[in-house]
């Protein structure tokens, strides 16, 4: 298995080669380097192509265009529109899915979506109720049901594992994404990106302490670790605000360390057996432990800077109201100080959104800055991120943020980031709309904030697909309702905690299971919505 | 049922041969059937009857006519032969009529007489006619074999698909064979043919001689030669009335009989009696003086009735031998090979009765034979006139079953089996009311709406059907609109684009394909109209379709850039036209001209989307391009594509403070950026002197902390120092502990009295010498306390 890349294939004594490839035209052109300078390097193989998810006539054309159409024995699709992430996680790692959508106009994604709806719903079982907000959302929804119709009869009958599905477009709350996240695994991926459920982090704290050593031979190479759920250390800090996440490293640490005296107690041959046999486990705990010491103490240097702490104070003063309506002072520095541009059109968009587009005076200034310092080819950038919403003039001299803030409570005073009470300690203070619409959704039901989601950009509905009376489920007692919430356009990781600990709440009544096009923060969500003509 | 046996005859010494009529034939024969030509279909299948067919005449009244019955000998159809002489006549393994003619033209007839296709064997064939011909059938489907004049063998293992192989020549062949058939052996057909007393066998590359073995001496020629359904085994009679009988691949010999006739039968066809050897179980059982468990069971069964204890006894003997399972299995297979309903239910009685005595019994086999007889029986009455067996029915499948009652026009029957044995809907009753919707199509009497309603009606949506094949059927008949008034309850886009694209309905198949939502039909469609309409008209189609408009737009930004910008021209959209010859700038063109040239047609149509704003930044980005061009010639370096930002910064770097004090005039940069710039340039340059002088020339607009910073990156304290001194009240406790000062901003954070500034302090309070400070504060904040 190698990574696609241009000119000649790696060699190997192999007669057949499968392309596994998204339908991008781009990677069609690599694909024809690659079998035409195999052909003419000699004995011929053969090849074949899987196109994930599906089979694209572009595609197939520009590879006939390019003349190494004939050269495929088969040419098929590997449907593969949800990959599985963690126990309640699933994605279609589409990167360009937010831009195709709500600026280009390109459906794709959608329909890929909602084909993995119907396969999941061939898997678990019609989901009964659609719930939905937004644009994307009723056309995805609109697919479903039509594709509902065209499957008539090949269902297999299941009881349903979801009783309710919520699909709310990206765009229904631009803001979440663009303020810094403030989990655990949030701040791991502001900070170092998880491609792929791996991060690789810089290798210096990771270097096995030895003595004697005096720290020459430190690893060029980046450390890389896999993050999930599979990690028992790992899910239970994963979602922590990151103010929480010491306090359970060091209870941990006390735990274990005891674990490994037990040693001295073992008297007798069978508690040695014993004591034995739980070392393997008790390694992996303590070689888990100092991992994520070390990727805590890495997040600890960034977080206690004061950088960042400004950031953060801006962040925030934003999310609660103050002071959204002018040029802001540290937004200004940082533009003067040339810090990165994804940052500053970070924040540049969280003011934007926090004050329903800017006073065009503003607004300019901003853009003006950005193009004077950063370059004016960023003007294309700057575009595209007007069509998408995330900065925009304020129209109508009415800032309808405060509305929509104080009637889904998105900003909490008195947050407890040891011990949530409420969604917002992901964000230390805000909270999430997007899951804020989630919780209302399931009680009291959104008809209790009609107005607000009025103001929110596009349509949202409901729609039942009914079951064999057979299939109905009668609900025990205390026993939890299942919701897919469908993130159209990406979802970040503090969101996804914020759901986690909705699903845990003991008297929630909702579990909650994820999936989206793609998972993401601020950074690479504006770094898709970037052009860099040159 | 005294003698049960009395139709049984013994074939050698364990078998036996059973004989009975299935129908009593209905047809109304005017010739004898020697005088026509005859091909029974297997399977049951349809009889069809060429009569006439050797009259040269040219009169009308006696042209040949052909007539197709059903096995029963109901009249299915009957037609004035209009074509060619016909040499011999078959049935394929989908019940279609081959029709092989003297010139090789094989025509295709449905089962009620419909005319179907017509195929030739090949040129050949045609020059030198066709002698003999025998329509044969393989596992692949049903296959044609020629004689031809030249003595020749031409043919085809597959009518489905025609591929036709002309076989190698028979050395010294003159005449005509004495007889010949094909065989079928490891996939691959071939011929056996007899000329004089020597075999032949034909395979495509070669032929070979052969020999059976164990011939009998003294046949100087065979005259018929006949083989198994299954190409298993093969007979030969030769004309000492001797016959042969073995396997077919000629290694084994398995009987010979001499019956003692000479002459040459002529033609057997076997129609409305029924031979077959008599299956093991039902042997088992009515063998005379059978003690086989079945046998006994049944026998124990009928005393039962009687209300005798004789059934105790049976049964007893049964249990004895611990053979109840075997005697229910026995006469539940028995059961399947019955023809008579009263003798399938006497022995599916007596195992129903042994079932009793049995504890775990699985049901499956009596409920299935029950429900397999019940469709045989139906299947097999007169009127249907279908008389399969039981082991011919289970090769066959039920879905052939269905398949060959759907040709029949029997939908209702066909309906009812699927109904009885509850068939999923998508495997039975919807294809079956599928097929009838095609045959309604084809009624040409009634009106496309009364069509499309009636079919409606009677599927609704059904799950499974295809609209779309039904609407191909329509098409295929030439009624266009009834097939889109069908495709309109088609609920699969996929499936209606491509046949709205046949039929040459693009803009309803673009508006079919964007419902779907699947992006790479709608592309399908794009690409196909784009071919199909001038380009005016298709950005006129593409006009009123904003998602394909969206989707053919993607498709130019990768493959056709031009078409892009008149696509935008179209539309008036004339931000995206800004847009795109900004990129255009940086893509198309290197000379600094060019470049200008493009960003200037972008301003322009920024200007006419009334978006001043970008126009300006244009406007500005050509200025500061031919600005840094200049630079370039005058003071050499590399400027172009620097930012304003940046290009100031190198200014300053390169010691040019006057040119950069004047572009950041002319582009108006704010003084905060300026100063922040200056600072970091200077301070990059560690221009210690020009900065001083720099933070002299007036009030700093952006306060003297940065100045601190600034100095202690790049480790110089004392220059540092000299700022901090500079710093407001308010940062000045930072900008002391900065450059390490602690005493002085313990002091200042008293005078402040600000708690947060005090602990500040006291974190950055360390070891030994900062000891007094420490005290200091604490005991400030104690006094603050008491106040």
């Amino acid at each position: 298995m190698f990574t696609l890349k241009g000119n000649r294939l790696p060699a190997a004594d192999v007669k057949n080669i499968i392309f596994f490839v998204r339908p991008r035209l781009e990677l069609m052109d690599i694909i024809a380097e690659n079998v035409l300078s195999e052909d003419r390097r000699g004995p011929t193989r053969d090849f074949h192509i899987l196109f994930v998810p599906r089979r694209s006539l572009l595609c197939e054309q520009r590879l006939k265009d390019l003349g190494v159409l004939g050269s495929f024995i088969h040419r098929e699709e590997y449907s593969l529109d949800l990959i599985p992430f963690d126990g309640d996680l699933l994605s279609m790692e589409s990167e360009g899915a937010f831009k195709e959508c709500y600026l280009e106009g390109d459906q794709t994604s959608l329909y890929h979506a909602a084909k993995g709806l119907m396969t999941l719903q061939a898997l678990y079982g019609t989901i009964p109720q659609i719930f939905g907000k937004g644009e994307c959302a009723r056309q995805v929804a609109n697919m479903m049901i039509r594709m509902k119709r065209e499957f008539t009869g090949s269902q297999n009958l299941i009881f349903p594992v979801f009783d309710n599905l919520l699909l709310l477009d990206r765009n229904v709350d631009l803001l979440t994404p663009l303020a810094t996240q403030l989990t655990y695994e949030g701040l791991i991926d502001e900070i170092y990106g998880i491609q792929n459920s791996y991060v690789k982090l810089p290798p210096e704290k990771f270097a096995p302490k030895k003595q004697g050593d005096g720290g020459k031979d430190l690893p060029t190479e980046a450390k890389k670790l896999q993050l999930n759920s599979a990690e028992e250390l790992y899910a239970e800090i994963r979602d922590k605000n990151f103010n929480a996440v010491g306090s359970v490293l060091s209870k941990k640490a006390k735990i274990i360390s005891a674990a490994f005296e037990e040693r001295h107690n073992a008297k007798t041959v069978g508690e040695i057996k014993q004591f034995v046999s739980q070392l393997p486990h008790m390694q992996a705990a303590r070689g888990s432990l100092a991992n994520h010491t070390s990727i805590a103490e890495l997040i600890k240097d960034v977080t206690t800077s004061e950088d960042f702490f400004d950031k953060l104070t801006v962040e925030q003063e934003f999310m609660s109201g103050i002071d959204t309506d002018k040029v802001n002072n540290y937004i200004e520095d940082c533009i003067a100080q040339k810090h990165s541009l994804i940052k500053v059109l970070r924040l540049v968009c969280l003011q934007s959104v926090c004050n329903s587009g800017l006073k065009q005076k503003v607004l300019d200034y901003y853009k003006r800055e950005i193009l004077q310092t950063y370059g004016y080819e960023h003007i294309l950038t700057l575009h595209n991120l007007e069509k998408a919403g995330l900065l925009k003039p304020q129209t109508g001299g009415r800032n309808n943020y405060p509305t929509i803030r104080k009637t889904l409570r998105l900003w909490m005073d008195d947050v407890n980031e040891q011990n949530p009470t409420d969604i917002s300690y992901v964000y230390s203070g805000y909270a999430p709309l997007s899951v804020r619409l989630a919780q209302l959704l399931s009680r009291p039901g959104w008809r209790s904030i009609e107005e607000v989601l009025r103001i929110l950009p596009g349509p949202h509905f409901e729609e039942r697909q009914p079951l064999p009376t057979g299939l109905q489920k009668k609900r025990q007692p205390g026993e939890n309702r299942v919701t897919l919430i469908f993130f159209l356009g990406g979802v970040t990781f503090a969101e996804i905690a914020a759901l986690r600990f909705l699903s845990q709440l003991e008297d929630g009544g909702t579990e909650y299971v994820i999936a989206t096009t793609k998972l993401m923060n601020g950074t690479s969500w504006i770094e898709a919505l970037m052009e860099k003509p040159f | 049922m005294d003698c049960y046996t009395a139709n049984w005859n013994p074939l050698g010494d364990s078998a036996f041969y059973r004989k009975y009529e299935l129908y009593s034939m209905d047809w109304d024969l005017k010739e004898e059937l020697r005088d026509c030509l005859v091909a029974a279909a297997p399977y049951g299948g349809p009889i069809a009857l060429l009569r006439n067919p050797w009259r040269k005449e040219k009169a009308a009244s006696v042209r040949p006519v052909l007539d197709i019955y059903s096995a029963s000998g109901m009249p299915l159809a009957s037609l004035l032969w209009k074509s060619g002489p016909v040499v011999s006549l078959g049935w394929s393994a989908e019940e279609e009529l081959l029709c092989v003619q003297e010139d090789g033209a094989v025509l295709v007839y449905g089962l009620h007489g419909d005319f179907r296709r017509h195929f030739s064997m090949g040129n050949e064939v045609l020059q030198n006619r066709v002698l003999d011909a025998r329509i044969f059938h393989t596992e692949f489907g049903s296959g044609v074999a020629i004689l031809t004049g030249a003595h020749r063998f031409t043919l085809s293992a597959n009518v489905g698909d025609l591929k036709l192989r002309r076989m190698p020549e028979v050395p010294g062949l003159q005449s005509a064979p004495s007889c010949w058939t094909t065989l079928c052996q490891d996939r691959v057909a071939h011929i056996l043919l007899a000329v004089g007393p020597d075999l032949y066998l034909l395979d495509h590359a070669a032929c070979s001689s052969v020999t059976p073995p164990g011939l009998a001496p003294g046949v100087s020629s065979f005259l018929q030669m006949a083989v198994s359904f299954t190409y298993r085994h093969l007979a030969l009679f030769t004309d000492t009335g001797y016959i042969w009988m073995g396997t077919a691949s000629l290694k084994e010999k398995l009987c010979e009989f001499n019956c003692n006739i000479r002459a040459p039968p002529k033609q057997m066809v076997c129609t409305h009696e029924f031979l077959h050897e008599v299956p093991a179980a039902s042997e088992e059982i009515f063998k005379i003086a059978s003690m086989a468990p079945g046998a006994l069971l049944l026998e124990a069964q009928k005393e039962y009735e009687k209300e005798s204890q004789k059934a105790d006894e049976y049964l007893r003997e049964i249990q004895e031998l611990g053979q109840l399972t075997q005697a229910v299995q026995q006469c539940i297979e028995a059961a399947g090979h019955e023809h008579q309903p009263d003798m399938q239910k006497s022995l599916l009685r007596a195992a129903s009765f042994g079932k009793c005595f049995l504890d775990r019994f699985p049901p499956d086999s009596f409920v299935h034979m029950c429900q397999d007889l019940r469709v045989l029986n139906a299947v097999r009455d007169y009127h249907i006139g279908i008389p399969l067996t039981y082991s011919q029915y289970k090769q066959l499948t039920i879905q052939v079953l269905l398949d060959r009652l759907v040709l029949r026009r029997l939908y209702p029957l066909a309906i009812q089996i699927c109904e009885y044995l509850r068939l999923p809907e998508v495997q039975g009753v919807s294809r079956i009311l599928a097929h009838w919707a095609c045959y309604k199509v084809q009624q040409k009497d009634v009106s496309d709406e009364d069509v499309a309603r009636a079919i409606n009606q009677k599927l609704g949506d059904t799950p499974g059907v295809s609209y779309s094949d039904i609407a191909a059927r329509a098409y295929g008949c030439g009624r266009t609109e009834l097939a889109i008034k069908l495709l309109e309850y088609e609920p699969r886009s996929g499936e209606q684009v491509p046949l709205l694209l046949k039929m040459k309905r693009s803009k309803l198949a673009l508006s079919k394909a964007i419902e779907s939502g699947d992006t790479d039909l709608v592309f399908t469609v794009l690409l196909h109209l784009k071919n199909e309409l001038n380009r005016g008209d298709f950005f006129m189609t593409l006009r009123n379709q904003p998602m394909a408009l969206s989707l053919y737009r993607q498709f130019c930004k990768h493959q056709e850039l031009e078409t892009l910008k008149d696509l935008y021209n179209q539309d008036d959209n004339h931000q995206e036209l800004g847009s795109f010859h900004i990129r255009a700038s940086y893509a198309a063109e290197e000379r600094i001209e060019g470049r200008v040239a493009a960003l200037q047609t972008a301003a322009d149509a920024f200007y006419k989307a009334k978006n001043e704003f970008a126009a300006k930044a244009t406007e500005d980005q050509m200025r500061l391009l031919r600005l840094q061009r200049r630079l370039e010639d005058e003071l050499g370096g590399e400027f172009l594509d620097l930012s304003l930002h940046d290009t100031v910064t190198t200014l300053i770097l390169g010691g040019h403070n006057k040119r950069a004090e004047q572009l950041a005039r002319d582009f108006r940069i704010p003084d905060k950026r300026l100063w922040w710039l200056k600072l970091t340039a200077l301070a990059d340059l560690e221009d210690w002197e020009e900065l001083e002088k720099f933070s002299k020339s007036k009030k700093s607009p952006i306060g003297y902390l940065p100045f601190v910073e600034i100095c202690m990156k790049q480790h110089n304290k004392y220059e540092a120092k000299k700022y901090a001194s500079r710093v407001g009240p308010e940062q000045k406790v930072k900008a002391l502990l900065l450059v390490g000062d602690v005493a002085q901003a313990a002091d200042v954070a008293i005078e402040h009295r600000s708690e947060a500034e005090l602990s500040l302090v006291l974190s950055h309070c360390t070891g030994a010498t900062d000891g007094a400070t420490a005290d200091k504060i604490q005991r400030a904040r104690a006094q603050a306390q008491k106040k």
